[in-house]
């Protein structure tokens, strides 16, 4: 039970920095915190019945807006998933390839964006975050141009991709990755020799490579310890094998290391994005489907497939009768979900300021812990 | 590749030099342009493919009802009976709509029933660039036939584009004939 | 009836000339804050309420008033309406004692121990936030005040002792006599400049801004103790913040950049140049006070929009463990210096450390994400 000194706080679902409705049952001597729980559910809608119930197509506005501040990245894992369990990725042409390698970079620049523009001010600098907005807002005037939409994209098919670019895009493109390698600088003359932001952060939420993988968790935490592993490169998906990037990976596996992992991998994705361009100017236009039929009906089967999201490994493992054009059973394997468990392993022995902090480098998007 | 350390020489660690830096780009930004674009005297025009209000012709419909199959939340409401017509001389058989309705209050805008669409130009289409419904009454939100078509008493976004990709030119005097 | 007339109410009346002009200025400040803030983020302030956003101004202290004053019903009623008052007076009473411009005429009450007057008056702010959230029977509130009342007691110690070096080489307490002195030497901030910049991290962490701010902070776990408080006493809260700032700031530029003078080695616009064009050589006096003045409280805001703010250990940490070893140092060394009689030789350490980090600041950095890239 509870000794004497220890004292039981919650830090409740509504709190302004939490990103979304995620509460943190904290056990507290003073001010240190002696175990960190946290109680999700809160924003839970049912979205694994509610794919039993709808077929394929219907299924893809339903995955944006899991991770809804990275939409292309699970609409690409479960058109994916679909394809392979369907035995047709190796028909999609070239150019959907191409195009579905960019908008999910793109993407991954936009949500390492929004993760560094809350962290920023979670620690009290303000000024990141209207920078990095400002930068977001061209990356999703480029969404919108393309799908009509900023957040929830709805951008790719079973197939390949609903439209070719628009005219125009590709150049918009390039210029938005001929200016995107100052902003990161401007970032990073902001923070990262900051000596402020190297007291809140270095030392901060340590977790080793053995506790990692013990926990099963993926992405830039993974990365920060000093494991190189991404699936682009370990299960390569779409044309990545053709793409040349590195795998930052840091250190110490603090909270420093994070940041300065998911900060080089927005370097990586716009260096990506500038390789893809030429790339995609040399396939003819129009290719952009493969050809199957308009009603998908996967035969019997069940298969998981993961792509690298953002925020770490995102899994879809669908189960198919055959007979139905419904899955069976889909279930996700979110990445915040996963990582969310690391938050008590590196809280223990930290203040309750240093919280705000650990919610903020595991990058969490509740929407994808509770689906 | 692993990450660099910054390594800080003792000079910009006595000097503060880190600080200054911050302070040199936020000064910097004082001088730059603004991006604040002041609603609503100023607004932003979307792209041509932005996913907006639906605009819906009764003529080109076909009554398949593949719209109403296609969207993941059921919000398109058909009811079809046929009919025969006389059509170039001979007597056909023909579907005719009897009710089209929306629910858009719960759409979520996902373009779906404009993919699904059959006919060349599209009989149902989002790429009106209206993004501002809101009302003060709920069962404002629940479109029918006509106002799908004329957009009575809507307010005409200004920006609306001549050609609309799959659309015709819209109407620019709501209730007016085609 | 003369005595009447100099000693009470001349003094009055100057002071409340004084007030009205500071009490404009704090009110204007929070406009400024706002829109600078803005500025300074890429986006614009308040622009909506008047022409550029100024009758935000007027629109806040209406909102303040006519917002519903709830008093928590478990709260020690006296304690509670003397939290936001206290913390105000003193900072109404120092405008007597700063010097606005050259004496005899722009000074309310010229006394000859007004460093010592000042900073006994500024310290008893604190008293308002201790009663202030112990009086709002809010455990969250009580630790926030406490804790702000630690940071701020904490900082009173290197906020005194880096003064000490100026008051060592001037030789007076006396704010006039210490304006003068830099009048006919340089500003004081070259010989003292380690102590004019422990001077100005103590203000900030005075007044709690970034990135001292943390009781203020929304983000944290205790809401600090102004958090029971809503409607006009909140807005006192506010105004004492303010106040305080700009009392600090008027004495950052007295002690340390020269106060109403711009002159060096004795020429250039002293005191007795000023004095010599009468009232108008006052008011150009004041008037180079107020720029100066309002250049460090925009240096105020540039701060809050750049940096991270600080743990609560961390701060303290720096207040007791870096600046109060500094400030010692500080008047170590300009003691050698005095007693030597080579005062001069001080000039040479600002002038260095100002080269040093002009010299420094190459323009380029390699940033630590840069990759070896096509």
């Amino acid at each position: 039970m509870f000794d004497v000194h220890e004292m039981e706080v919650n830090f409740g679902p509504q709190h302004p920095s939490t990103h979304g409705v995620l509460r943190v049952l904290l056990k507290v001597d003073g001010e240190r915190i002696i175990d960190a729980k946290p109680i999700i559910g809160y924003l839970h809608r049912g979205t694994e019945k509610l794919f039993e119930n709808m077929p394929y197509p219907q299924c893809i506005p339903h995955t944006d807006r899991m991770d809804y501040v990275a939409a292309a990245t699970n609409n690409l894992g479960f058109v994916e998933a679909v394809e392979k369990l369907m035995g047709v990725t190796s028909q999609i042409p070239k150019r959907a390839q191409l195009m579905r390698v960019m908008l999910s970079e793109l993407q991954r620049i936009s949500s390492h964006l929004l993760w560094l523009a809350t962290h920023a001010i979670d620690i009290g600098a303000m000024t990141p975050f209207f920078y990095c907005f400002r930068e977001r807002e061209q990356v999703l005037d480029l969404f919108e141009a393309y799908c009509g939409a900023r957040l929830t994209l709805n951008c790719m098919r079973i197939g390949g991709m609903p439209d070719d670019l628009p005219p125009g895009w590709l150049d918009d493109l390039e210029a938005f990755t001929g200016k995107f390698d100052a902003a990161v600088d401007e970032y990073e003359s902001l923070l990262t020799n900051n000596r402020i932001w190297k007291r809140r952060t270095v030392g901060i939420g340590v977790i080793t490579t053995e506790e990692a993988i013990e926990w099963g968790i993926t992405g830039p935490p993974l990365r920060g310890t000093g494991l190189e592993w991404d699936l682009r490169r370990a299960q390569p998906y779409e044309c990545y094998p053709e793409l040349q990037f590195d795998i930052p990976v840091g250190i110490n596996g603090d909270t420093y290391d994070r940041y300065l992992v998911r900060m080089a991998e927005m370097r990586q994705s716009n260096r990506i994005l500038k390789q893809c361009i030429p790339m995609v100017k040399a396939t003819p236009a129009g290719e952009i489907k493969a050809k199957i039929s308009r009603v998908i009906r996967p035969p019997e089967g069940e298969i998981y497939h993961s792509i690298e999201s953002p925020k770490g490994e995102l899994g879809y493992y669908i189960v198919s009768d055959g007979k139905t054009q419904n899955a069976y059973r889909l279930r996700v394997r979110p990445p915040s979900f996963v990582n969310l468990q690391a938050l008590p392993v590196m809280a223990k022995g930290h203040l309750v300021s240093d919280l705000v902090a650990l919610i903020g480098t595991i990058d969490i998007v509740l929407g994808e812990v509770d689906r | 590749m692993q990450v660099e350390y910054p390594k800080p020489k003792w000079s910009e660690r006595f000097l503060l030099l880190d600080m200054l830096e911050g302070l040199k780009t936020t000064l910097r930004e004082l001088f730059r342009p603004k991006v604040t674009i002041r609603y609503p005297e100023e607004r932003l025009d979307p792209a041509d493919r932005f996913r907006g209000m639906f605009r819906f012709s009764f003529d080109r419909c076909i009554a398949c009802k593949l719209c109403a199959v296609a969207c993941p939340i059921d919000i398109i409401y058909i009811d079809v009976h046929d009919e025969q017509r006389e059509v170039d001389g001979k007597m056909k058989k023909l579907k005719v709509l009897d009710r089209y309705d929306i629910d858009v209050k719960r759409c979520m805008f996902c373009s779906l029933c404009e993919e699904a669409c059959p006919t060349k130009p599209k009989s149902i289409w989002l790429t009106t660039k209206t993004y501002e419904l809101a009302t003060y009454d709920r069962n404002g939100l629940y479109f029918n036939m006509q106002e799908l078509e004329y957009w009575e008493n809507r307010p005409e976004f200004p920006g609306l584009p001549p050609e609309v990709e799959g659309g015709e030119p819209p109407k620019q005097i709501p209730g007016a004939a085609e | 009836m003369n005595a009447w007339m100099t000693y009470l109410v001349w003094p009055l009346v100057k002071f409340l000339v004084a007030f009205i002009i500071v009490q404009v200025i704090v009110a204007a400040m929070n406009w400024v804050e706002r829109r600078l803030l803005g500025f300074v983020q890429a986006r614009l302030g308040p622009n909506r309420v008047g022409p550029k956003g100024l009758l935000q101004i007027i629109a806040d202290p209406v909102k303040f008033l006519l917002k519903e004053d709830i008093v928590p019903a478990s709260a020690e009623k006296v304690a509670y309406f003397l939290g936001p008052i206290l913390p105000l007076i003193p900072t109404f009473l120092v405008y007597c004692l700063i010097p606005f411009g050259p004496p005899p005429t722009f000074v309310a009450a010229r006394v000859n121990v007004a460093i010592l007057l000042v900073l006994a008056l500024t310290s008893t702010g604190v008293y308002g936030i201790i009663l202030g959230g112990w009086a709002s029977n809010n455990k969250y509130s009580l630790m926030g005040g406490l804790r702000s009342a630690a940071q701020m007691v904490s900082y009173e110690v290197p906020f005194g002792l880096s003064i000490v070096g100026v008051l060592m080489m001037v030789g007076s307490l006396d704010l006039v006599k210490i304006v003068d002195y830099q009048a006919t030497n340089v500003w004081n901030f070259i010989p003292q400049i380690v102590a004019c910049f422990i001077f100005f991290v103590s203000m900030n962490a005075e007044n709690n801004r970034t990135p001292f701010d943390l009781p203020e902070a929304e983000s944290e776990l205790v809401a600090g103790y102004h958090t029971e408080y809503s409607a006009m006493k909140f807005a006192f809260f506010m105004l004492a913040e303010y106040s305080a700032m700009l009392v600090n700031c008027c004495l950052l530029v007295s002690l340390y950049f020269g106060g109403w003078t711009l002159a060096m080695f004795g020429h250039g616009l002293t005191s007795s140049a000023l004095r010599h064009w009468g009232w108008i050589g006052g008011l150009i006096g004041t008037a180079i006070f107020f720029v100066k003045v309002m250049t460090f409280m925009l240096v105020y805001i540039w701060f809050r929009a750049t940096f991270p703010r600080f743990r609560f250990d961390q701060l303290m940490d720096l207040g007791w463990k870096w600046m109060i070893p500094l400030a010692l140092g500080n008047i170590f060394v300009t003691a050698i210096f005095i007693l030597a009689g080579q005062e001069r030789l001080m000039y040479w350490i600002g002038i260095a450390v100002l080269g040093a980090v002009v010299y420094y600041m190459k323009p380029k950095r390699v940033h630590a994400s840069r990759v070896s890239e096509a």
